[in-house]
């Protein structure tokens, strides 16, 4: 994973697996703690105590395709190496939280990457599940939500929209960044 | 064309290529469709699995061809990745590996519009990790 972008959609995938509805992601800039967040909170099923325990593990994974499970190992090591953390709060039955910190002024803190991309093919091909994207850099703030989508008509999940989706994500997360002083 | 920031600019865009598309039948059976499941899970993003989707979905859509686009978890071939599972109407599913962009657009131009096999084909009691 050399991006955040790939960590979004990789944990994203993990609420999807656990039947998610709805999915709230966001990517939270803040200059005053020199902090960048990227957090997945879903409505799936959630996980027990011991299931959480076992997440960093990367030989522990509840599918029967394959013997490993990295996604979170990985998430955990990258922020990590950037001198930030990784918090799990999961309750079963409920859902689940993930938040991963990075510092901003670590060297080794995670570039964006494309963030449009990966988000307009995410709602693209999960059409039944709501989407909460916040991208937030201080007091600035960008939230596209597929039920405010669904009102105005406008149908994320067809093929010939997905470029204008993912335009339409990268120009409001442009326009925060150039009107934000760094 | 005009940049699309605003939610109003996304619903035009849309009214105009419905406009355009307009007479293109779609047909709602998924039976009848090409079906196309990229894999998506760790290992398929970090080789690459957007650029195949994002190519699969734009690319099926402009040459006229009624498919699913969707993704799918790890199929197992971890080492094959990005990897495609594509159905053709009537037919088994068959699971392509080591796709990229190039890839893509011969199995789409031989195995989906001419229903030819082309490399690349990760036969199915192949051994997984």
């Amino acid at each position: 994973m050399t991006d955040l972008a790939m960590h979004m959609m990789d944990i994203a995938q993990n609420s999807l697996r656990a039947d998610a509805r709805n999915v709230g992601i966001d990517i939270e800039e803040r200059s005053d703690d020199r902090t960048l967040t990227l957090r997945v909170t879903d409505d799936g099923k959630g996980m027990s105590r011991e299931t959480v325990e076992k997440l960093v593990d990367p030989f522990f994974t509840t599918r029967d395709t394959r013997r490993v499970g990295l996604g979170i190992p990985f998430l955990k090591m990258t922020c990590e190496q950037a001198g930030g953390g990784l918090q799990i709060i999961s309750t079963e039955g409920e859902g689940t939280t993930i938040e991963a910190i990075y510092r901003t002024d670590n060297i080794d803190c995670l570039p964006m990457g494309d963030v449009p991309g990966y988000l307009s093919l995410l709602l693209k091909a999960n059409p039944e599940v709501a989407f909460r994207f916040t991208y937030r850099v201080d007091n600035t703030e960008f939230i596209l939500d597929t039920e405010e989508l669904r009102e105005q008509g406008i149908d994320w999940a067809d093929a010939g929209m997905l470029a204008a989706i993912k335009e339409y994500i990268g120009e409001n997360m442009n326009a925060i960044n150039s009107t934000v002083n760094r | 064309m005009a940049v699309i920031k605003t939610l109003d600019d996304l619903k035009k865009r849309q009214e105009e290529m419905k406009a355009r598309v307009n007479l293109r039948d779609k047909a709602e059976d998924p039976e009848s469709l090409v079906q196309v499941k990229v894999a998506m899970a760790t290992c398929g993003i970090a080789s690459g699995a957007k650029e195949v989707m994002e190519f699969f979905v734009t690319e099926l859509n402009k040459r006229s061809i009624d498919a699913v686009v969707t993704q799918t978890g790890c199929m197992g071939y971890c080492f094959a990745e990005p990897t495609v599972e594509i159905t053709l109407p009537g037919k088994e599913p068959i699971v392509f590996g080591y796709v990229d962009v190039k890839k893509a657009d011969e199995i789409i131009e031989r195995y989906i519009k001419e229903g030819e096999l082309v490399d690349g084909i990760i036969p199915q009691n192949y051994n997984t990790i």
